[in-house]
């Protein structure tokens, strides 16, 4: 079955065309619909890190600044001790009044440092009040902004993942399409192989079937040969047996045909306007003895002197050559034709 | 002796089947005996003397004429009169019994009365086995004329026998060479069949060729040397008047009469080469029917009168052409040997004869026109001029026997032969004239 094989295979639709080769396209395609599809939403839906804005406040703190702190000067020698300690007194006098002085001028000094400190502090605080608001503003902008970044990615993402839920439910769709299209063709191929199948089956049964008519034919004709040897074998035995019974009768009726037409050939003159195309049929009757009782010319040649040589032929035997046995003279000779026909003339 | 048998063993088979189932014959089953040989022989057949009543003419018996006749045929084989147990003369005393002892077929009895200058012949054919009268008449000749009587005898007898009408009482025209003292004597002659009562028409120390019968046998052609160029002649047999019908230049030779003639086919060069005309005997007109560069002679027109049959030499040596008619395409007819010439077709249509020859020797042989089928018919050497009887049923050519020139006559199957006498030197030429009513 070679030529339905080649039949089956050979569809018409190209290689690249093939159902396998089909869906093998439309995987990739997927696939890589799917990997676009991944690598466009991470980057997208990637949340913004918090940490940025709390970062960029800790780097704008003041540093606090550095204290300073007074270094002590020890008395000189006694005499000098006391003018040093009157001068000490004087000294430490004036020294108290200038360390009193200094200490006011300390005092001054770093009460207006402090206020200035803390007006700077004021400052700063308002600064940083303003900073901070402007932070918080900028803050609440950032975030609204963000939000609105946030809710705009949100909706594209919802939009996207409505899209992409659209195109997984378009690819889904088209994937059961397909899947539908294949499970078709499968069925259809299912089908056809089945009918195919069927065909086959069929064709099998029905050579099956011819195949047995035949044998049977077969055995039927064997059968009859059988029988028709038999029958043939047993007709041959019954004819065997019929020729054994009549063998004699045969072959002495034979032996007895040979000498007559001898005798006859010999008597015979065909005349010499006899042609090849002359026959003349007599019918011979004969006594038990061989002698002639009776001649009729039954059939002319057309040709009278052919027909008399004929007659002449037939009664010139005084006594024609018979069997003794009587039932082959009576079977074969009581009674016969002869036949005169020049095969080849002088 | 070859007897070939032929019979149906199934038929016979079946007769004996049919025996079996019946215990009779019946006539389906009827024997059969096919004989499809005749005997090779001739026709066992006794002529007896006939009795006579008033003196005879002197000369041979008229039985002894028709006796030979019927053997010369090569057809019959005569009983001769001294194995006769009987001379009957009549049905009266005619014993079948006896005459199928002797193994004879067909007995003729018959007697002859003188009445003044004529003999009447009453005459009776009997088969024997039949027991039949197949022939019984009565016919009158002068008494000087008993051949003729003996001839007609045997025609009548040969008909009633073979069905064929007989040639005994046609006549043959030859020529022979007589050389006495280293002359040259040429005579025509005209004779029965059986070579009596031979008469020259014609002598000639110059040679006479090819006499040739005219259709009413009254008038013979032929070709004479006398003039010492070959010229024909017509020669009218009952006055002896010529005439000198064909004296062209160059060769005037093999006349033939038409059918009906009328006219002549004969050889002329008198345009350079040898070829075949047409000339019409009362006119003298000649019409040309052959032209070829070879040599054509030897005319002779078929039985229908309207072919012709001739010797060719077209195809390299002498070969027998046919023409359908006058002028037609010729046809070869003979292949069997390169030499066959001088074609003589019988009357019949069925056979054409002529000079074959092979190997060294030639003879006679025929061709059967419907088949093609060549027989040679003779077993001489140099036989030649083939002439066969009107009734298609005997041939005479002319061969050699002990270096001398003779006639021979053969059944036309190449049956049995029968040499003329021929009683003066070379005979050759031989003409079987026609059945004249």
């Amino acid at each position: 079955m070679t030529g339905q094989e080649r039949e089956f295979t050979s569809t018409g639709v190209p290689a690249w065309k093939s159902p396998i080769a089909l869906s093998v396209v439309l995987h990739l395609l997927i696939a890589g619909i799917a990997a676009a599809g991944w690598s466009w939403s991470s980057s997208v839906q990637e949340p913004p890190p918090s940490s940025i804005s709390a970062r960029l406040i800790t780097q704008q703190k003041p540093e606090p600044s550095p204290i300073v702190e007074p270094v002590d000067q020890p008395d000189r020698e006694q005499e000098q001790k006391e003018l040093e300690k009157q001068k000490q007194a004087k000294a430490q006098e004036r020294k108290k009044e200038e360390a009193r002085k200094a200490e006011e001028q300390e005092k001054r000094e770093e009460a207006k440092r402090k206020a200035d400190e803390q007006a700077r502090k004021r400052e700063q605080a308002k600064i940083e009040e303003r900073e901070a608001q402007k932070t918080r503003e900028a803050e609440a902008a950032r975030q609204k902004a963000e939000a609105e970044v946030k809710e705009r990615e949100r909706r594209k993402a919802e939009a996207d993942a409505q899209k992409q839920r659209q195109q997984e439910a378009k690819r889904k769709a088209e994937e059961e399409k397909q899947r539908q299209e294949e499970q078709r063709k499968r069925e259809e191929a299912a089908r056809k192989k089945k009918e195919e199948q069927a065909r086959q089956e069929a064709e099998k049964k029905r050579l099956e079937a011819e195949r047995r008519l035949q044998e049977q034919q077969l055995q039927a004709q064997a059968e009859k040969a059988d029988k028709a040897r038999a029958d043939e074998a047993l007709r041959k035995k019954q004819a065997a047996a019929a020729r054994a019974r009549e063998s004699q009768m045969l072959s002495e009726s034979q032996k007895y045909q040979a000498l007559i037409r001898e005798r006859l050939s010999q008597a015979w003159y065909p005349p010499s306007s006899a042609t090849e195309d002359m026959t003349a049929r007599l019918q011979i009757t004969l006594l038990p003895t061989g002698e002639l009782a009776g001649v009729k010319l039954v059939a002319s040649s057309g040709n009278t002197a052919f027909d008399n040589s004929a007659l002449s032929a037939v009664k010139s035997l005084s006594r024609y050559p018979v069997p003794s046995e009587r039932d082959t003279f009576e079977t074969y000779f009581r009674q016969f034709t002869i036949e005169f026909n020049p095969r080849r003339l002088r | 002796m070859n007897h070939k048998i032929s019979f149906r063993p199934s038929r016979a088979l079946f007769a004996a089947v049919a025996l079996m189932l019946f215990t009779a014959s019946s006539v389906q089953a009827e024997l059969l005996i096919r004989v499809t040989e005749g005997a090779d022989s001739a026709i066992p057949v006794s002529v007896v003397p006939f009795a006579e009543n008033g003196s005879m003419p002197a000369g041979d018996k008229v039985s002894s004429i028709v006796q030979a006749d019927l053997a010369m045929s090569g057809e019959f084989r005569p009983l001769a009169p001294e194995k006769m147990l009987s001379l009957p003369s009549a049905r009266a005393d005619v014993y079948f019994r006896d005459w199928r002892l002797l193994g004879q077929r067909y007995v003729l009895v018959g007697e002859l009365t003188r009445n003044g200058d004529r003999v009447q012949a009453r005459y009776e054919l009997f088969d024997v086995n039949r027991e039949e009268r197949i022939l019984g008449e009565t016919a009158a000749a002068p008494a000087s004329n008993m051949r003729s009587l003996a001839h007609h005898i045997s025609d009548k007898v040969y008909e009633a026998i073979t069905g064929v009408q007989g040639a005994f009482s046609t006549k043959l025209a030859y020529v022979t060479l007589e050389i006495t003292n280293g002359k040259r004597r040429y005579r025509l002659q005209v004779s029965d069949i059986d070579g009596k009562r031979a008469s020259v028409r014609l002598e000639s120390k110059e040679p006479i060729l090819s006499p040739a019968w005219s259709p009413d046998g009254t008038k013979l052609a032929y070709v004479s040397f006398e003039t010492d160029k070959p010229v024909i002649f017509v020669h009218e047999l009952s006055s002896g008047k010529r005439i000198k019908l064909a004296d062209f230049p160059g060769l005037n030779s093999a006349p033939a009469w038409s059918p009906d003639g009328q006219s002549l086919l004969m050889t002329l060069s008198k345009d350079g080469n040898a070829e075949i005309y047409q000339m019409n005997v009362q006119s003298r007109k000649v019409t040309k029917l052959t032209n070829h560069w070879a040599i054509d002679t030897e005319a002779a027109w078929d039985s229908s009168g309207e072919g012709i049959f001739f010797t060719s030499d077209r195809s390299g040596g002498p070969q027998i052409y046919y023409m359908s008619k006058p002028g037609a395409e010729p046809r070869r007819i003979t292949f069997g040997s390169r030499y066959n010439a001088r074609p003589r077709p019988d009357s019949q249509g069925n056979y054409v004869y002529y000079v074959h020859q092979r190997e060294r020797a030639f003879n006679i042989a025929r061709t059967k026109l419907d088949n093609g089928e060549e027989t040679v018919l003779t077993r001489t050497e140099s036989d030649e001029s083939p002439s066969v009887s009107p009734n298609g049923r005997m041939l005479i050519y002319a061969t050699k026997s002990n270096g001398e020139s003779v006639l021979t006559v053969i059944s036309a199957d190449g049956g049995a032969a029968y040499s003329l006498p021929a009683s003066e030197g070379d005979v050759r030429d031989p003409a079987w004239g026609p059945i004249v009513r």
